[in-house]
């Protein structure tokens, strides 16, 4: 999916931040999130060491990448699936749509995943006249809006509770008997429940794929990837190619840390494996099963300063603790992926040119790094992209005067302190009351928030103030 | 160059070559795994049977233990009366429940789409999570675990293991794995509107465990 650039990211964030319900909505969902997290990690002892064991369990499969995706071809062929390859989202659209076509399909139901959205599927089904049917209760919602996520896990956690009631009475017959939760989940059990009986392919993604078994892992709190999965007569997976683990085993330990950074919870509802088929006998399920094995740029990160983010196993704890994600919530970005991990991935997937501002829309307080469960160093890896951005000319007149000109203040000390000592107290005045409220030249920097004023003098002022005191004396 | 061998090729390319080594990527992978007690939590109870009840009842599920299979449709009954339930319910084709006397229970194969309730046959207990696992089968219908409203479980004690890594070990090889293997944890449920917990998304907003203990 190409980033929705128009209007452009600033115009974007501005929206998002006059949108009086939008910080409302955003701030019971990561805040709830952000408490039932650290809770669970409260009671998971060993997650320090799980953690560094996650990471390095992808780091051994990325770097052994070709190995496991064609152990995964072997036995997922070998269960009676079907694997497909696609180097590019239009490539794995087209793949699917022709698997639609073969199998006469009319209605297709489809299990979130966001390689889905990555890839586009959703307008490319639209386009080819399939029936569409989002069965996660959050896709289900922005279908009916006609919306993209804003949420990897929550994708319509912007909007209120009162605006899904609206859909709802518009779109369920019958409506909904009021506008609590209880009542809207009830009637989106009861209006989808006839549409995944009746599906001719379902579609999900994947979580892990499982190299020495062949099957995919699917995660849901619903129960909707089994509704989706099993009743039609065709099974389509998607999945990105770095989504290999070795064994179940490894996925095992990867779920741990992937359930509680998302949700807090110790395993999702429903954790399915899928491999191939229906076997001879069964009692229900497809008669086919596809998977396709995404690219779409990822295997250019293994040699670039991007490979870290391949560890990514997509829990969204990096956006829910994000400062700025939770002023403006996912839209804003642009992109599939919101967040900091959106950052670092939408310039891979829509460019550079497309999508320059998102690594500048980041405070590089590191809290991202902190909760990662895999240890991606977010911050290095937007700074990076800041680089990449320079050195290819993207930045406009005014960042690089205003960079030439630090640098130029930079490398001479003696102006450089004379300088900062002027700004320190020309702060200090205009942030008389303890926190500045609006700065002459910069006023998007206040517009809205305040910065706190600066409480001493220069770092250097400091310095030679403190250097000659013992450590205890020292403020 | 189809999408694959150009997939295969650029990883190797950004790997700097393929190792071709599969016993010494075997060995790396093993590795990975060891010392599992230190990568997770211990159960919460002494025996994998208490921890896996005490788990099942945090989730929100009901557990009821009983000495032997024959006692499964006085347990159900028991169920369904204190839910307020219909004695008319769909049961798994499962030759073990074939031959109980359902006495004054109307089991029946079908399960209708919106069933009030509906009782199967779970294959593993995992006590560290509180997990039930199903496998598809002959006799074993995915969507019997999915359609009711009330999800009625009957699991062998002896059939509980300890963590989430027993139960993977016993998935190595295509040969092993069931079309559809689920780890049920809890009743279903979503947080999509505003975050705020409900009971009963599109699976069973009840999940009742009958734990068999016999030989």
């Amino acid at each position: 999916m190409t980033a929705t650039t128009r209007p452009g990211f600033k115009a974007r964030s501005d929206a998002a931040l006059a949108n009086p319900t939008l910080k409302t909505a955003i701030d019971r969902t990561t805040g709830t999130a952000e408490r039932k997290r650290a809770a669970a990690l409260a009671r998971f002892a060993e997650y320090e060491a799980a953690r560094s064991r996650g990471s390095a369990i992808k780091d051994h499969v990325i770097a052994n990448l070709d190995h496991y995706l064609e152990m995964f071809e072997r036995n997922a062929t070998a269960s009676g699936a079907k694997v497909h390859w696609a180097a590019t989202e239009s490539e794995a659209c087209d793949i699917v749509i022709r698997l639609c076509r073969e199998a006469g399909a009319k209605r297709v139901t489809r299990s979130k995943s966001m390689l889905g959205e990555e890839i586009g599927l959703p307008d490319a089904l639209g386009s080819a006249g399939i029936e569409r049917v989002e069965t996660d209760l959050a896709e289900h919602i922005i279908q009916l809006a006609g919306e993209h996520p804003s949420h990897i896990i929550w994708p319509a956690m912007h909007r209120t509770r009162e605006q899904v009631a609206e859909l709802f009475n518009a779109d369920h017959k019958p409506p909904p008997a009021d506008d609590e939760a209880a009542s809207m989940v009830q009637s989106a059990r009861h209006v989808l429940r006839e549409k995944f009986l009746s599906a001719d392919v379902g579609i999900s993604g994947a979580n892990f794929l499982i190299a020495d078994t062949g099957a995919t892992c699917t995660v849901t709190n619903e129960g909707n990837a089994e509704l989706t999965t099993t009743p039609p007569r065709v099974h389509i997976v998607t999945a990105g190619i770095e989504k290999l683990v070795p064994s179940t085993s490894h996925a095992m330990a990867l779920l741990r840390l992937l359930v509680r950074s998302a949700t807090g919870g110790e395993l999702t509802q429903y954790t399915t494996f899928h491999c191939g088929p229906k076997r001879p006998g069964d009692a229900d399920g497809p008669e086919k099963m596809h998977i396709v094995l995404v690219d779409n740029g990822r295997s250019e990160m293994i040699a670039n300063e991007f490979r870290d983010m391949l560890r990514c196993i997509r829990c969204g704890a990096c956006m829910n603790h994000c400062v700025v994600y939770r002023q403006i919530g996912g839209h804003a970005y642009g992109g599939t992926y919101p967040g900091p991990m959106g950052a670092v991935l939408t310039p891979v997937l829509d460019g550079l040119a497309q999508s320059r501002d998102l690594p500048f829309a980041c405070t590089m307080n590191g809290r991202c790094a902190e909760v990662c469960p895999v240890e991606i160093p977010l911050p290095t890896l937007l700074r990076a992209w800041r680089g990449r951005s320079w050195r290819a000319g993207l930045e406009g007149a005014t960042m690089r005067a205003g960079l030439g000109a630090w640098a130029g203040l930079a490398r001479r000390p003696g102006l450089y302190r004379m300088a900062s000592g002027i700004g320190v107290r020309a702060l200090r005045l205009l942030g008389r009351s303890g926190w500045i409220g609006s700065l002459p030249f910069a006023g998007g920097w206040t517009r809205h928030r305040d910065l706190p004023g600066p409480t001493g003098g220069t770092f250097m002022e400091r310095y030679k103030a403190e250097r000659g005191k013992r450590p205890e004396d020292r403020r | 160059m189809s999408a694959r061998d150009s997939i295969l090729s650029a990883i190797r390319t950004g790997l700097g070559g393929s190792r071709n080594d599969p016993a010494a990527i075997a060995a790396e992978a093993a590795d990975l795994l060891a010392a599992p007690e230190t990568i997770r939590p211990p159960l919460v109870a002494a025996t994998p049977v208490d921890a896996f009840c005490e788990k099942s009842e945090a989730l929100g599920a009901t557990v009821d233990r009983i000495g032997s299979i024959d006692e499964v449709p006085a347990s159900v009954g028991r169920y369904l009366e204190g839910q307020g339930l219909s004695a008319e319910i769909a049961v798994e084709s499962a030759a073990l429940f074939r031959d109980l006397d359902w006495g004054d229970l109307r089991p029946r194969l079908a399960v209708a789409p919106d069933a009030p309730a509906a009782v199967g046959l779970a294959r593993h207990g995992i006590a560290e999570s509180g997990s039930l696992v199903i496998h598809s089968g002959k006799e074993t219908r995915i969507l019997l675990a999915f359609l009711p409203l009330h999800h009625i479980v009957v699991l062998r004690a002896a059939s509980i293991v300890s963590h989430l890594e027993d139960y993977a070990a016993l998935l190595v090889g295509h040969e092993t794995s069931p079309r559809n293997a689920v780890l049920i944890t809890g009743p279903s449920g979503t947080t999509d509107i505003e975050g705020s917990y409900v009971r009963g998304a599109h699976g069973p907003g009840f999940v009742h465990v009958i734990l068999v203990f016999d030989a």
